[in-house]
């Protein structure tokens, strides 16, 4: 504390905090003043403000379709990762522990290879034959899943090695719980934090993933990202309403994931 | 006839042997401690009898019936775990009820013994309390309570004080011998701290290397190792070769010979002459290095005056009494 009280140094340390956040406030709130200026050129200020450019974009049926596909790809491409990996993880951990390494290695390639590379061996493979899906929000979901899945794996790994999973399971079994209701019962409700973490975090990356998006579906299945983009050449106040109302959604969605890493299991 | 019998027990994983043709016999309401180093096969074989492990042969026979075949559900054992394994995200009753909500026992009866074991651990006003909040000796409480309100037939008990400090460890390990002895209860312990399983037990098993060196009461195991292993386990014996203990003993002796060292007396008129080389406090004994006849010996006494210290250097004459001479293996 008393480094902190020292009053030049704390005065410093406040100055470069207090330029930090400007910086990274400074464009966020320029684009928010935009979205609400009636118009805003050859002056210093803009003329007047308005919600109009909000009105336009919130009944706007294309980007209500957008918002709500995106919504459904990126919950369909998380269930399907809870509904896999949660198993995957219980099973990797409890009976070959040994296959963690080898996991490790595996989630970490949807990292390791560009999006825009593996997007074209997935229009390679899922084109045309008998897996054709591209131009589909199915490909999306698998794809996607993927992406989530180091995100996924590895905050429920963190969390499963803190439980001490086989010695909470032994000891549900020997007072006389079958295997699916320790994992019920015991496992389970004590990954809700790292599985609530990592499906917010996930989200709101998958919610503003552009590349997949755009490669593999593009305006066939329009998602936020992919509609921004096609709306670059539209009115900026409206473009700036857009940005405005998706940062919101992520933020909203990133306090969420805060605030239940900072609560108690 | 024995409550539990263990026959020709063995395990293995793929080729390496954990422990083979183990037999045991344990009376009905015995406190038998499984004691020995890190690696010696008994946390394997407290899992073994729990079911949380396989075995490769043998049998298991608890009160007339062989456990081999049953699950760990159906085996009716209770285990207390080193790291407690509490469920996080329930609190200390719903935890302790967790094996009577499995048996189906719901409403009054199931309250009823959550209370009263929990007033065994002496934990009733920590009910509502959740695992996080409790310190580590109040955590292996309620693991212990969780463990007995399902009326085990038998008790396990796999090192459950080592991750507490050692004030803890003294007061818990007696208030488990107390509720042990309250109950009747038949309960392996596993450990391998020598002076708690001398302290609790009823008989100790000794065990190297996934076989049974040596086992009966603490008594005999303290005064009559079998073995040299036995001997450098329990207690600090002083371990000889023959060569050094004939030079010592001015006698031919042909085994390995252990001599506990407060088994040796000093200053008295002893018959073997020695040299002190230098000692260290170990509270209420004093631990001296005394060379005698070239050959090195610990020998305790206890601390009973400052001024009865020896110097180091100072010549003495030591006394060991043929009873103390133990020839092991």
């Amino acid at each position: 504390m008393s480094l902190a009280e020292n009053k030049p140094a704390a005065l410093y340390h406040r100055v470069v905090v207090w330029l930090l956040f400007l910086i990274l406030l400074l464009p966020l709130a320029g684009t928010l003043l935009y979205s609400l200026s009636t118009s805003w050129s050859a002056s210093i200020l803009p003329s007047g403000l308005t919600f109009k450019w909000y009105v336009a974009l919130w009944s706007d049926p294309r980007f209500l379709a957008a918002f709500a596909q995106s919504l459904l790809v990126c919950f369909a491409a998380l269930l399907l990762s809870v509904l896999l990996i949660l198993p995957l993880l219980f099973v990797v951990h409890y009976h070959f522990p040994k296959l963690d390494g080898l996991m490790n290695i595996l989630i970490l390639l949807p990292f390791a290879v560009p999006p825009v590379v593996s997007s074209v061996g997935l229009l390679q493979v899922y084109g045309s034959g008998p897996l054709a899906m591209v131009g589909t929000p199915w490909i999306l979901i698998g794809c996607y899943f993927t992406v989530a899945l180091p995100f996924m794996y590895r905050a429920i790994t963190n969390n499963l090695q803190a439980i001490n999973l086989r010695d909470l399971m032994d000891a549900a079994q020997l007072l006389g719980a079958s295997t699916w209701q320790a994992a019920f019962l015991v496992v389970l409700p004590n990954l809700r934090k790292g599985l609530m973490v990592s499906l917010f975090l996930s989200f709101s990356f998958l919610f503003g993933e552009f590349v997949f998006a755009n490669l593999l579906v593009g305006t066939r299945y329009e998602t936020l990202q992919v509609y921004l983009n096609n709306m670059k050449n539209s009115s900026g106040h409206f473009n700036s309403a857009l940005v405005i109302s998706y940062f919101f959604f992520v933020l909203i969605f990133t306090w969420a994931a805060n605030r239940l890493n900072k609560d108690r299991p | 006839m024995s409550y539990l019998s263990i026959r020709g027990l063995h395990k293995s994983y793929g080729s390496t042997p954990i422990f083979s043709e183990i037999d045991c016999e344990i009376g009905k309401g015995e406190f038998i401690t499984l004691l020995g180093p890190s690696g010696c096969g008994k946390s394997t074989l407290l899992r073994c009898i729990a079911g949380l492990t396989g075995v490769n042969g043998g049998q298991i026979i608890l009160d007339g019936q062989d456990l081999v075949p049953l699950t760990p559900q159906k085996r009716g054992i209770g285990m207390v775990f080193q790291s407690y394994a509490l469920f996080p995200n329930m609190n200390v009753a719903q935890n302790v009820a967790f094996g009577l909500r499995m048996q189906k026992i719901k409403g009054s009866e199931a309250e009823q013994r959550v209370k009263q074991v929990l007033e065994l651990v002496e934990l009733n006003d920590f009910a509502e309390r959740y695992p996080h909040q409790l310190s580590g000796g109040q955590c292996q409480r309620v693991a212990l309570a969780r463990s007995l309100v399902t009326r085990p037939r038998l008790l396990l008990l796999d090192e459950p004080l080592s991750a507490l400090d050692a004030r803890i460890r003294k007061h818990l390990r007696e208030q488990i011998r107390s509720i042990q002895q309250e109950l009747g209860l038949t309960t392996i312990f596993v450990t391998h701290d020598q002076e708690e399983a001398l302290v609790m037990s009823d008989r100790i098993v000794l065990m190297n290397a996934g076989k049974i060196v040596q086992s009966g009461d603490a008594e005999s195991l303290y005064s009559a190792p079998v073995d040299a292993f036995a001997a450098g386990f329990i207690g600090n014996y002083n371990l000889l070769d023959a060569d050094a203990a004939s030079r010592l003993l001015l006698r031919p002796i042909n085994s390995r010979v252990a001599i506990r060292p407060e088994a040796i007396q000093l200053g008295v008129q002893g018959a073997i002459e020695g040299q002190i080389h230098s000692h260290r406090l170990l509270g209420n004994v004093i631990r001296y290095r005394i060379e005698a006849r070239g050959v090195e010996l610990l020998v305790d006494v206890l601390n009973r005056s400052p001024a009865d210290l020896l110097a180091s250097g100072q010549r003495i004459n030591l006394n060991i009494e043929d009873n103390a001479i133990c020839e092991v293996a």
